[in-house]
């Protein structure tokens, strides 16, 4: 056990840090958002620097990848580097092409990033399909929840190239991993920001984050993000066990329910508008905390695996 | 950054979990039905204790020197989980070996050392806490049990209350106000007392919580030598802000509240409620919450692993345990509904358990006001 970075790790996340300075935040983020756009520049610079390689790499792994994801998340990154470069590293053999983009068979639930994924996979009852996409396939579907989202036809849903015996599990347990990352670096930003937002607004002749009835909620909100993130971590480390996932996916997203009310009520009419950046990662939130039947999902999900599966 | 358990740590808890195995009588269950402060597992602690001692393990986080063997935060707390996975043989004496005997080591005098480590690292002591008084709660700097110098002893009067173990106890670390004249912080001290000086009082208070579970303890006129001093006159409260970072998670309350769960969810599949989607679910979720407690208290051992200097995570692990020990014992009344309301049955003593956790060790509130101010930064006005 060591919650600390290494050495190695640290000099990872500096540079993904240092790109996502130039690339990413949540200016960036408003921009791309009202044109329901994919951030193709953040894409091809984490591409070329090799961030998007690092769950198979020779001295990398999940766990690195799982940090990238979580900084870009936490930076209001409009990429898909869940399904990228965490998801599809474990689900599939051999080079991933473009961006990726995750679906589950039989449904017509909006998909994130479909409409500019080139590669979709696709989650049936028991087996993972991989679908290779061209543009204009996926029609986009407009959306105020802060990813570029896209329907999905039925035919291509159905169609596709089956990935074999127990591809259906990697792939959940892949997906319910990277989304438990993902909202853990959302929930940090939407918290963060928010704690500032209660230091520097004043009511009262006080700065409105000096009431005890805000401190404790936040402190409450803390506690939950502290553990989502560690939780999704591991998980990560341990390479997505169906429990470990289920649970991770579980935790972020009743946290993600809480933190989204919590943040906009300590945030005012604020934190309604585009002139504040709450919303860059707080809409996010609702959109990942829905993804695969959402908590309830994950917990049916966890509780199977660990006390009734034999 | 990595998540996984050494050869040795998983070697160490096998062989733990093998002791325990053999050592607990059959009836434990009945024995450790009252908790640790009742007089059956207190007596039972006594024995075991000693056995721990025997093996090496009841202080092996100890330096070698106070009779440990340096073993590592992380060994320890594998034992602690296995302790209370287990219904805390250790009884009160938990208590010795996280917090109170570091604490003597730490500030403690070459004799306070001698006097104290050794019967500690046997097994041989039962302490209790002297912490809480009727009108210093929450509010503990409130504290007004008096100290007053005179020669060689100091003479306290006063009392404390919600002590656990001072039925039993041979020795109460406590706190006590040695100057009259001041305010707050400081002006606290810390005195090592043996509970049969005369003068010494304790009144059991009857509880719904457990067999004698909570204490009032008065002292009258009660002469204790200087030499009980533990730190600097005056200077107690740093002496406490110490030990109160071990005891917030001392207990491994997440890894009880898992293996409660573990049974809960057995008790469904008996009752044919395992397919239930909402009993799925809510066991999912109080999982998640016991899983959530568990990384945030291993954060706190890694940092001290690491050497770093104690941090509010301490608090934030605390609430996590809390949250989660509550939504599991919630549970159990739920799943075994009215059975539950049998005194002794097994949903119970689990729920009773549980009650206290949201107050004991500070309350949670306190806990929260601890991480806004420290790891949020949030201004007091």
């Amino acid at each position: 056990m060591d919650f600390e970075l290494s050495d190695d790790q640290r000099a990872i996340l500096e540079a993904i840090e240092a790109l996502l300075k130039r690339h990413a935040g949540p200016e960036r983020a408003i921009e791309l958002a009202a044109k329901g756009a994919y951030d193709k520049e953040l894409g091809a610079a984490l591409g070329e620097s090799g961030f998007l390689d690092l769950a198979r790499g020779e001295e990398t792994g999940p766990l690195e990848a799982a940090l990238m994801v979580e900084a870009v998340a936490r930076a209001g990154g409009c990429v898909s580097v869940g399904a990228r470069a965490f998801v599809a590293p474990l689900v599939l053999e051999g080079e991933v092409h473009g961006p990726v983009a995750l679906a589950v068979a039989g449904s017509d639930a909006p998909v994130r990033f479909a409409a500019h994924a080139r590669t979709l996979l696709v989650l049936d009852a028991y087996t993972a399909r991989r679908v290779d996409l061209v543009p204009g396939d996926v029609e986009p579907v407009r959306s105020n929840f802060g990813y570029p989202l896209g329907r999905v036809g039925e035919e291509i849903l159905a169609g596709g190239a089956s990935l074999g015996r127990g591809s259906g599990a990697r792939l959940r347990n892949a997906w319910r991993t990277a989304l438990a990352v993902e909202m853990a670096g959302t929930l940090r930003a939407a918290l963060d920001v928010t704690v500032d937002y209660v230091k520097k607004r004043r009511q009262f002749g006080r700065a409105i984050g000096s009431f005890q009835g805000v401190q404790h909620r936040l402190a409450h909100a803390q506690v939950l993000v502290e553990g989502a993130r560690w939780l999704a971590l591991e998980a990560a480390w341990q390479r997505c066990p169906e429990e470990g996932a289920a649970l991770a996916a579980a935790h972020a997203s009743t946290t993600a329910h809480r933190v989204f009310a919590e943040t906009h009520q300590f945030s005012g009419a604020m934190g309604f508008t585009h002139e504040h950046d709450l919303h860059v990662w707080s809409m996010r939130l609702q959109a990942l905390r829905l993804e695969l039947d959402g908590a309830a999902g994950h917990q049916r999900a966890a509780a199977v695996a660990r006390w009734v599966r034999e | 950054m990595e998540f996984g358990w050494s050869d040795e740590e998983r070697a160490h808890r096998r062989e733990v979990q093998a002791f325990l195995e053999e050592q607990l009588p059959p009836d434990w269950e009945e024995i450790s039905k009252g908790g640790p402060g009742s007089d059956a597992q207190a007596a039972f602690s006594r024995e075991f204790c000693a056995k721990l001692a025997g093996r090496g393990w009841l202080t092996q986080s100890w330096p070698a020197e106070y009779g440990g063997s340096d073993a590592s935060p992380w060994r320890h707390a594998i034992f602690g989980e296995e302790m209370w996975g287990n219904g805390e043989p250790r009884g009160p004496q938990y208590m010795n070996v996280n917090w109170i005997g570091p604490a003597i080591m730490r500030f403690g005098s070459e004799a306070q050392k001698a006097q104290h480590l050794p019967l500690i690292s046997e097994g041989r002591a039962l302490w209790c806490q002297g912490f809480s008084e009727p009108e210093a709660g929450s509010d503990l700097v409130a504290l007004r049990t008096a100290a007053r110098r005179d020669g060689d002893t100091y003479v306290v009067n006063g009392s404390k209350i919600w002590t656990s173990y001072a039925n039993h106890a041979d020795f109460c670390i406590l706190l006590v106000r040695s100057d009259p004249e001041s305010k707050r912080h400081r002006g606290i001290s810390v005195l090592l007392v043996p509970m049969d000086l005369p003068g010494i009082r304790v009144r059991e208070i009857p509880s719904v919580v457990g067999e004698r579970y909570f204490h009032e303890v008065f002292f009258d006129d009660v002469r204790v030598p200087v030499d009980a001093l533990l730190g600097s006159e005056n200077e107690g409260w740093d002496v406490v802000s110490y030990a109160l970072q071990f005891e917030r998670v001392g207990a491994a309350r997440y890894h009880r509240a898992a293996l409660i769960l573990d049974d809960l969810a057995a008790q469904a599949r008996r009752l044919g409620r395992l397919s239930e989607p909402r009993v799925l679910e809510q066991l999912g979720e109080a999982r998640a919450r016991c899983e959530a407690a568990r990384v945030l208290n291993y954060r706190v051992i890694d940092l001290r692993e690491h050497g770093a200097p104690p941090t509010a995570d301490s608090n934030a692990a605390r609430v996590a345990s809390t949250t989660a020990e509550q939504a599991v014992a919630d549970l159990a009344v739920e799943i075994f509904g009215p059975a539950a309301l049998e005194y002794g049955s097994y949903a119970d003593t689990r729920f009773r358990w549980a009650m206290t956790a949201g107050v004991a060790v500070g309350a949670t509130e306190v806990q929260l006001n601890l991480v806004a101010s420290r790891l949020l930064g949030l201004p007091k006005e």
